[in-house]
């Protein structure tokens, strides 16, 4: 059966092990891979146990890059999680030195999140021809001043019960409990997109909005429940970070938001909506975890892990953007009638 | 209709400026007459000069429908860049490291443009790896060491307090502008782009070498504004200006650039960007600590654009109400 855009679409998918491996995640396993035998040949103390104490420190971005690589698939965006992070560790400080029970101060911490992403969320829906990313812009800037207003001239604030802190910070055997975490919530993200009316209303929505409009998906509301998950999922982020800083600053979470989307797209989900899953987000999260690790271990200069992640984002967008251009489909078209012709 | 639309474009910024003088009236009050005073507009062009001089390349990116983030990146690797040839005593010709940065810059731009046009890479995808990419390389030339003061003395007497070279930039870059957006054709053409790239293909525009052009220029300005960054602040840094590319597009936002392309001027972004910088001079002078600058001006870009959209959204009901008659 052929497609709008002239592909086949065959009933029976071709699951031959060439084809997976060739896939875009068949690929970020072997980069996954690569990066781990990079390390260990780099670093002699590149080990398992090694790796999995540094890993808290940047596994919980995983946690946001979930429900942004949802907003993605929506073709939007959201930049504003970085600063509801800061905000979330500061009212968790707040209230953990309040002499609040710790139960309370996750759910005061959570709670601001999801306000948070409400917020977004209301904005958006209420006036929906604004550009989500100039509103997220405007709540960036919003979300990371009240932390600053309420931090004080001092910008930071430690948390006074490290205790408590420290039970989340936790291992259960080898790993941190932060793994399993976003094990868990990952799992679910990924069964949700891809198994529920859901998941599958998201791809609509990011094919074309109007179109799902029209057949009866209420865009809107699905909208307002991704921003407001996303801030969830942001606060969730900020409670494991607390884990690793005790306390907040002014600086929290800065660039997080630009370090969760080079996750989601090199994990091969389009910006322009309705493209990608999120199993490739998830590799691709761990490949840069891992490879901070390495380069941590290896003491180089750190900020060339920003070289890296920026050419490893351009590269792969490229790729996705060249197999696209006319001028490929052109050369491919080509080479498939010469092999007609030889046939004939 | 074009008529209409020109009228509505017009109103934009007839209403900003009547806002902005307004504003500033109040403030002046508030603050015993001393905001109106001569060196205090100065202050606030020096201080604002690179969000400025940046946002007129982001008025032409955002008018094709694209965006680009990693203008403070470029700033930062070509102020690092003539900062280090100056510690290194390669030169202290002004004239020469303008023109070093400025080239850097374009460099930077063209890449960025060749990657969005022939590689067909969603904007902001490419310029968020370039802002990666560019701000890493500022780290990685320098050492994590700054160019200090001493370092670039001499050099920066060219942007000092009182002299009036940054102006002069500033000046000519603004009616080069003016000029090119409505004079000549290829100012045309990216209004052209903004409205309808199918059309505006069809029409027989080269679409993808005004794309590319447009973020050269954008690069080009970034470069020049890494230049005059370390002769008004007197020092380079590697993380000199972060996060300020948000304060470009919001100055283009709040001028009244449309973030989908196609609308916007050179005098809204002008106004958009003054008015930015009048906020910001204002806010400590009224009596709010410094740290409730962000906050503030988080809620004026969400106002500005909000405002926007229920103006449009009653102007529309207006015009269907006229047409039902």
């Amino acid at each position: 059966m052929a497609g709008k855009s002239g592909r086949t679409i065959s009933a029976t998918p071709d699951r031959s092990v060439l084809k997976r491996i060739l896939s875009w995640e068949g690929a970020l396993v072997v980069i996954f891979i690569g990066v781990l035998i990079m390390g260990r040949v780099l670093s002699p103390s590149y080990t398992l146990n090694n790796v999995l104490r540094e890993m808290p420190k940047y596994l919980s971005e995983i946690l946001i890059a979930l429900p942004m690589g949802f907003i993605l698939i929506m073709g939007e965006i959201d930049i504003s999680v970085g600063s509801i992070v800061c905000l979330s560790t500061a009212t968790a400080t707040f209230a953990g030195n309040a002499g609040l029970p710790f139960p309370v101060v996750i759910l005061v911490c959570l709670l601001t999140g999801l306000a948070c992403g409400a917020l977004n969320g209301f904005i958006l829906t209420r006036w929906p021809e604004l550009p989500p990313m100039i509103v997220t812009l405007g709540t960036q800037i919003i979300f990371r001043g009240i932390a600053e207003v309420a931090l004080g001239s001092g910008g930071s604030a430690s948390y006074a019960n490290n205790a408590d802190l420290e039970i989340l910070g936790k291992k259960i055997g080898p790993f941190p409990i932060a793994f399993f975490v976003v094990l868990i919530a990952a799992a679910i993200f990924i069964v949700v997109l891809s198994k529920t009316t859901f998941g599958r209303k998201l791809y609509a929505i990011g094919s074309n909005r109007t179109a799902a409009a029209y057949a009866g998906i209420k865009v809107n509301k699905i909208r307002f429940i991704v921003y407001s998950l996303a801030g969830l999922m942001s606060a969730l982020c900020a409670l494991f970070i607390l884990t690793t800083t005790f306390g907040a600053n002014t600086t929290t979470g800065q660039n997080y938001e630009m370090d969760v989307i080079a996750m989601c797209v090199f994990g091969g989900i389009a910006t322009t909506g309705g493209k990608g899953n999120l199993f490739g987000a998830l590799i691709a999260g761990f490949s840069i975890v891992c490879l901070r690790i390495a380069l941590g271990q290896i003491n180089i200069n750190t900020q060339l892990i920003l070289v890296i992640i920026g050419l490893l984002l351009i590269i792969s967008v490229l790729i996705s953007g060249i197999t696209q251009s006319d001028w490929f489909r052109k050369k491919q078209l080509a080479a498939k009638q010469k092999k007609a012709e030889a046939a004939k | 209709m074009k008529s209409f639309l020109r009228k509505l474009t017009g109103k934009h910024e007839v209403s900003l400026a009547i806002i902005m003088i307004l504003m500033f009236v109040i403030i002046d009050i508030l603050c015993g007459g001393t905001f109106h005073s001569f060196t205090n507009i100065k202050d606030i062009f020096r201080n604002n000069a690179l969000t400025l001089l940046m946002s007129l390349g982001m008025l032409l990116v955002l008018l094709t429908g694209g965006i680009d983030i990693s203008i403070t990146g470029v700033l930062a690797f070509s102020g690092m860049t003539i900062g280090l040839m100056m510690k290194n005593g390669v030169t202290h010709n002004v004239f020469l490291l303008f023109l070093i940065a400025t080239a850097i810059g374009t460099v930077c731009g063209l890449i960025n443009g060749l990657i969005i046009a022939k590689g067909k890479v969603s904007p902001i995808i490419c310029t968020l790896g370039a802002m990666y990419i560019w701000r890493g390389m500022a780290y990685i030339i320098s050492g994590n060491a700054w160019a200090s003061a001493q370092d670039v003395s001499g050099y920066s007497d060219f942007g000092k307090d009182g002299k009036i070279g940054p102006y002069i930039i500033l000046g000519v870059a603004f009616i080069l502008f003016i000029v090119m957006m409505k004079w000549s054709s290829f100012g045309r053409k990216v209004y052209a782009i903004g409205s309808n790239r199918e059309a505006a293909r069809i029409s027989g525009i080269n679409v993808d070498r005004v794309q590319i052009a447009v973020y050269t220029i954008m690069g080009a300005l970034a470069g020049l504004a890494g230049a005059l960054s370390v002769s008004i602040y007197a020092s380079a840094q590697p993380n000199m200006q972060t996060g300020k590319e948000m304060d470009v597009i919001a100055a283009c936002v709040i001028g009244g650039v449309s973030m989908s392309g196609g609308r916007g001027t050179v005098l809204g972004t002008l106004l958009g960007g003054i008015f930015y910088a009048i906020v910001y001079k204002a806010l400590p002078l009224v009596g709010l600590d410094s740290i409730w600058q962000n906050l503030i001006k988080g809620i004026i870009i969400l106002a500005v654009v909000v405002i926007n959209v229920v103006t449009q959204r009653a102007m529309k009901r207006q015009n269907l109400a006229r047409r039902e008659i």
